[in-house]
């Protein structure tokens, strides 16, 4: 029996188990992670008291620079994101830009179908129900009690569904044939396991629709409305993806289904546009987002033994919230771990390997910002090399040196922090390279720490 | 009480010590994986969960993935390798040198897995060659040093790879 016991170890087995069940539910056990981790800081933090004063790395000129970068880039996304679908909308219309907080539920093709915003259902009252980027359709504004959204309240961040969700309405849609002919079509989600988020359920020509050569053609809706709303026509859907069988020599190809790739990948995506009805009586201003406040609280970062690895130590005298954007002179640094007693724990934007939003501004005037989706490979020193997905390969194609800020990546981490200088990669074209501004040694920073909890 | 204090506050800290020594020149090796090897021939069965909760906060404090992720890194190749604790007693040094750097695969493989898996990956699921061979020939010299000294040593089983007294 006693042999039995020694090689069943019961307790390694509860433990074990016990980590399973605190990551099902990380928010239930959070403060013990807090609490612990936050314990063993302890350490470090005393032995930090010798580490050195805090010293800013970037002199005013610099610090100017990176604020320019961040108002440009701004001002670019919302130039290319408002632009486009004006054509489509009722006049008067007026467009306000909303960021991303958090993508998810699986739809068509096993894509994320489901958006946050961070505006919530009461800041978007009145809007109408689609959501645009540029001139593409990318989905319809949810209503609070309603469907997916039925435990929602008005002070909840406003849910958007992509048109690849299951509850999406069906579009109403057509292509250009390259000799000038149209197809009209009717668009719905696919399933979780098509190959793309969208496919054509009815044609209006099925017989020229089998026949269909072309691939990567353009689809743009009709307009159609549906209860008390309006899809406007003319807006980019996605492209087509056939799949069917070619003719061998003369014989014709036989298209026996066809799939929409959505105009816009849905995890890479930063910002998207909501449209406010312009007969609305009340005076139209873009709210600001009360659930990402753009406070930030001082701190002061330590660079933990081994530093060259990306783990930093961070003192703040306010709580730090998981996954809080560290602003070091307008650079963004990493995001931290909040532990207790006033201290965190920061990887470096080079040292993570979690996914990133990202946003790539060309040199020069004018370029549009490009939103990626992607994760750093590997690191040498402050060089990184990132794996894109989701990425229009056209527009990377033509892309030289940029500059490289954060993307949306949670209500803490707002889209616009300079991250580096991206170029593309001798390794392909979904690889970036990626220089960041290195610095060592203690320093003062930022932490984006939201609203106090009153 | 006085031996699960230190433990606490000595174990996590090791894996900085490690980073210091490393940034000095020194070999680069995982904590964990000593850790793992010192909790699965040596250690105290009845104190295996609390001492692994220690070593998951240190390795909390140098690697990106949540606590959670770190005590099923390091529990899971624990759990795998105890019940062979009696086994191989008369080829002592070479067992555990080949645990050690079967262990210095396994930790890096599996906090790929669980970064997979939990959506939370981190650059220590890099396999690194030189770190299976310093793993192979440093950690047993280094963890029968360690189970003599405090706090290794108020928790190391008396029949922990020892040879039999004929």
């Amino acid at each position: 029996m006693a042999k039995k016991s020694a090689a069943f170890p019961v307790g390694l087995y509860a433990m074990l188990l016990f980590a399973l069940a605190w990551l099902t539910l990380p928010r239930v056990f959070a403060p013990i992670e807090r609490w612990t981790v936050g314990s063993a800081c302890l350490v470090p933090r005393v032995a930090s008291a010798w580490f050195g004063s805090p010293a800013l790395a970037a002199d005013r000129e610099s610090l100017a620079q990176i604020n320019e970068l961040s108002t440009n880039l701004l001002k670019r996304v919302e130039q290319h994101d408002f632009a486009g679908a004006g054509a489509s909308m009722s006049a008067g219309d007026r467009q306000l830009r909303c960021g991303v907080l958090s993508i998810g539920r699986r739809g068509g093709a096993g894509l994320p179908s489901e958006l946050l915003l961070d505006h919530t259902y009461r800041e978007l009252a009145g809007c109408r129900e689609i959501v645009t980027k540029g001139d593409v359709l990318l989905g319809f504004l949810m209503k609070p009690g309603v469907g997916r959204a039925v435990d929602d309240t008005l002070d909840d961040p406003a849910r958007v569904m992509l048109c690849n969700h299951r509850e999406a309405p069906r579009l109403y849609a057509m292509l250009k044939n390259s000799d000038g002919s149209q197809l009209r079509m009717v668009v719905e989600p696919a399933s979780t396991v098509d190959p793309a988020a969208l496919r054509v359920d009815f044609w209006d020509d099925p017989y020229r629709a089998a026949a269909l050569k072309e691939t990567q053609q353009s689809i743009y809706t009709l307009p159609v409305e549906y209860g008390k709303e309006r899809v406007p026509g003319g807006l980019l859907v996605g492209r087509t993806r056939r799949w069917g069988y070619e003719g061998e020599a003369d014989e014709a190809p036989l298209t026996i289904g066809m799939f929409v790739t959505p105009a816009v990948d849905a995890r890479a995506l930063s910002h998207v546009v909501v449209w406010r009805a312009g007969d609305q009586q009340r005076s139209f201003s873009a709210p600001p987002s009360s659930l990402r406040s753009p406070r930030r609280a001082r701190a002061t970062v330590y660079d933990l033994p081994g530093a060259t690895h990306g783990r930093h130590l961070l003192v703040c005298n306010e709580h730090v919230p998981d996954g809080a954007a560290v602003v070091q002179d307008g650079l963004f640094l990493g995001t931290a771990r909040g532990l207790s007693f006033g201290a965190g724990l920061v990887t470096s934007f080079v040292a993570s390997r979690q996914a990133w939003n990202l946003l790539v501004m060309p040199e020069g005037e004018g370029g549009a910002p490009i939103e990626l989706h992607a994760r750093v490979e590997r690191a040498v020193g402050s060089v990184a090399w990132l794996r894109l997905s989701g990425v229009p390969l056209e527009r990377l194609a033509r892309m030289g040196r940029s500059y490289l800020f954060t993307g949306s990546n949670g209500q803490h981490c707002p889209a616009g922090l300079w991250i580096g200088l991206a170029e593309p990669a001798a390794e392909g074209f979904n690889v970036l390279k990626v220089t960041v501004p290195g610095a060592t040694g203690t320093r003062l920073a930022e932490v984006f720490v939201g609203e106090k909890v009153q | 009480m006085r031996r699960w204090l230190l433990w606490f506050l000595v174990v996590p800290q090791g894996f900085l010590l490690l980073g210091i020594l490393q940034d000095l020149g020194l070999p680069s090796l995982d904590m964990a994986v000593l850790a793992c090897l010192y909790l699965a021939f040596f250690a105290e069965r009845s104190a295996l969960p609390f001492l692994l909760l220690g070593v998951a906060i240190g390795r909390t404090l140098v690697d990106e993935a949540s606590l959670p992720i770190h005590i099923l890194v390091i529990g899971i190749p624990v759990a795998l390798f105890l019940p062979l604790r009696g086994m191989f007693v008369a080829q002592r040094w070479l067992w555990q040198a080949v645990a050690a750097a079967l262990l210095a695969i396994a930790v890096p493989k599996l906090a790929g897995l669980c970064g997979r898996v939990f959506d939370q990956p981190s650059v220590s699921s890099t396999l690194n060659a030189w770190h299976v061979l310093w793993s192979a020939l440093l950690l047993p010299p280094l963890v029968s040093l360690l189970r003599h000294l405090p706090p290794f040593s108020a928790f190391t089983e008396p029949d922990g790879l020892t040879r039999p007294t004929p």
